[in-house]
C-alpha cells in the first residue's frame, strides 16, 4: 500500500513527468515502484514474522517442519504475492483511471484488492471439498502454490503489456 | 504574422557549437487527439524563446514534446541533430514541468538529492543551488511545509543542479511573488546567455522583459516566430504622468494617473516630449501603455 500510496502521489504531483524527461520509460517506473513495494513487504514480513516466531517460541512451542512449510510455503510468498498484485493492479488502476479532488483511489482499496490470492485459495479449497488430512494439507499447498504462481503471471503479464495499455500520457500530471 | 521556421540571424547571438533544438513537422497530443499541428522551428543560438499563446493552445504539450515525455504522432524533435528519444539526447536538456513534481514526505534537502541522485550532482551541486535560490533555510523543512511559492523555488533549483545546454521552462514564475520571480528571472537571464532557453509565461510584460525571441502557438500551429524586437503592435499608446496636471491635458484620455496619447510608433515620442514641455507640461513619467504582444493573443 505504501509503494501504491507513493505512484499514486508522485503521478498527480508530476513526479512521474520528471523521470520521464530523464528518458525513464513508463515499464521501468512501474517496475520500480513494485520492487519498492516488495522491498517494503519485506521489512514489515521480518518484524511480523520475527515477532510472531518468537513469541510462539518464547510460549515453550517449538519450531516444527510443519511450522516451516507453513511459513515458506504459504504465509511468506502468499505475503509477496498479495503485494505485487496489489500493487501492479492499483497501479494500473490509478493511471487508468481520471483523479479527482479529495479521492485517493485506489489506496483505499489495495487491501481489498490485496486479499484476492489468499481469498481464491480458500474459495478453490472449500469448492473441492479438501478436509483435514494429510493428503488435503498438501494438495492445500498445491492450490497455494498454483494460486501464487497465477498471480505472477499476471503481474508478469501486466508488466510486459504497459506499453500496450498504459500510453505514457496517462502518467502525465493534469495540465 | 507569418510562421517562420528558423530564428533569424541578425543580431549579437551566434551560434552554439553543435547545440540546437530543432522540430520538424511535429503533430503531437494526448492519446490520439492532436494538440499540436505541423509545428516546425530550430534554435541554435543562446538566449530566451518565450513560448505564449492563449490556454489550450499547446504550450505545456510543445514542451513535453520537446523533453521526450511526449511521443510526436507525426514529425520528429532533434536536439543537436540527434532524436529526442535517445538518451543522448535526454541528457543535454533539462525539463521544467508547471507541476512541482517534488516527492512528499521529503525535506527540500532530501527532495533535491532524489534528483540530484538521477544527475550524477554531488550535495556541492545542492548547497550550490540551495543558496542560488535562497532557500537554504528550508533545506530541513517538509515539503509539505512549504507555500506554493517556496515549493516553486525549489522546483526551479532542480534545474540547475547539473549543467546543461538547453532548458525548457513551463512557466518557471507561476506563483511565485514579484521579488521571487524577479530574482529567478535574473537568475534565467543570466543562463541565456550561453544556453538556449525556452521559457512559457502568461505574463506579457515578463516575456516582454526578458525574451530574446517569441514563438506564438494559436489552436496548436505556430502562428509566428521572430525576434521580440521586431514586433510592433497595432497602435503605438504612451502615458504620460506629470507634476502638476496642466490645461493643455484636459482633453486627454486618462488611465489611473496617466494621460494617454496614442503615437504613430516609438519615433513619435521625442516630438510628444518636446511638444507637452513647450506648454508646461512637467513629466514626471512617460512609459509605453501597451504590449505589443497583447496584439498576438487577439
Amino acid at each position: 500500500m505504501g509503494g501504491l500510496a507513493v505512484f499514486t502521489s508522485d503521478r498527480l504531483k508530476g513526479t512521474l513527468e520528471y523521470f520521464m524527461a530523464y528518458g525513464i520509460s513508463p515499464r521501468r517506473l512501474f517496475l520500480n515502484f513494485l520492487i519498492a513495494s516488495l522491498v517494503l513487504v519485506t521489512i514489515v514480513l521480518s518484524v511480523a514474522v520475527g515477532v510472531g516466531v518468537g513469541l510462539y517460541l518464547a510460549r515453550g512451542n517449538s519450531f516444527t517442519p510443519g511450522l516451516a512449510i507453513a511459513l515458506g510455503l504459504y504465509a511468506v510468498p502468499m505475503s509477496f504475492a498479495s503485494a505485487a498484485f496489489a500493487t501492479t493492479m492499483g497501479m494500473y488502476w490509478s493511471t487508468l483511471s481520471s483523479p479527482r479532488t479529495g479521492l485517493n483511489s485506489p489506496i483505499g482499496l489495495a487491501p481489498l484488492i490485496g486479499i484476492f490470492p489468499p481469498v481464491a485459495t480458500l474459495f478453490i479449497v472449500a469448492a473441492l471439498g479438501v478436509s483435514g488430512t494429510t493428503t488435503s494439507v498438501t494438495t492445500f499447498y498445491g492450490i497455494a502454490v498454483a494460486v501464487m504462481a497465477l498471480v505472477v503471471v499476471v503481474v508478469v503479464l501486466l508488466l510486459a503489456m504497459i506499453n500496450r495499455f498504459l500510453r505514457r500520457e496517462r502518467l502525465l500530471s493534469p495540465a | 504574422m507569418v510562421a517562420e521556421e528558423t530564428a533569424p540571424q541578425a543580431g549579437p547571438a551566434r551560434s552554439i557549437e553543435g547545440v540546437g533544438i530543432s522540430c520538424q513537422s511535429v503533430n503531437a497530443g494526448y492519446l490520439g487527439s492532436h494538440v499540436l499541428q505541423e509545428v516546425s522551428f530550430t534554435i541554435d543560438k543562446p538566449g530566451i524563446y518565450v513560448v505564449l499563446g492563449p490556454n489550450g493552445s499547446g504550450k505545456t504539450t510543445l514542451f513535453r514534446t520537446l523533453s521526450g515525455i511526449l511521443r510526436p504522432y507525426q514529425g520528429n524533435v532533434l536536439i543537436d541533430g540527434v532524436p529526442i528519444d535517445r538518451q543522448q539526447s535526454r541528457n543535454r536538456l533539462h525539463y521544467l514541468s508547471h507541476a512541482d513534481g517534488l516527492p512528499e514526505g521529503l525535506t527540500v534537502r532530501e527532495a533535491l538529492a532524489v534528483y540530484a541522485r538521477v544527475e550524477r550532482a554531488t550535495s556541492t551541486d545542492i548547497d550550490r543551488v540551495l543558496d542560488l535560490l535562497g532557500i537554504r533555510e528550508l533545506s530541513g523543512h517538509f515539503l509539505s511545509q512549504l507555500s506554493a511559492g517556496q515549493k516553486k523555488r525549489v522546483s526551479v533549483a532542480r534545474v540547475f543542479l547539473n549543467d546543461r545546454a538547453i532548458y525548457l521552462l513551463d512557466e518557471p514564475t507561476a506563483s511565485l511573488d514579484p521579488k521571487v520571480a524577479r530574482e529567478i528571472r535574473s537568475v534565467i537571464l543570466d543562463l541565456s546567455r550561453e544556453k538556449i532557453v525556452l521559457y512559457s509565461s502568461h505574463n506579457l510584460f515578463e516575456a516582454r522583459e526578458i525574451g530574446r525571441y517569441v514563438l506564438v502557438l494559436k489552436e496548436g500551429r505556430l502562428a509566428l516566430f521572430d525576434r521580440i524586437e521586431n514586433l510592433r503592435g497595432s497602435h503605438f499608446v504612451v502615458g504620460v504622468r506629470v507634476l502638476d496636471p496642466s490645461e493643455y491635458l484636459m482633453g486627454w484620455t486618462r488611465e489611473g494617473d496617466y494621460f494617454l496619447r496614442e503615437l504613430p510608433g516609438p519615433e513619435g515620442v521625442p516630438a510628444l516630449i518636446r511638444d507637452l514641455e513647450s506648454h508646461g507640461v512637467q513629466i514626471r513619467e512617460l512609459r509605453e501603455m501597451n504590449n505589443p504582444l497583447e496584439d498576438l493573443f487577439t
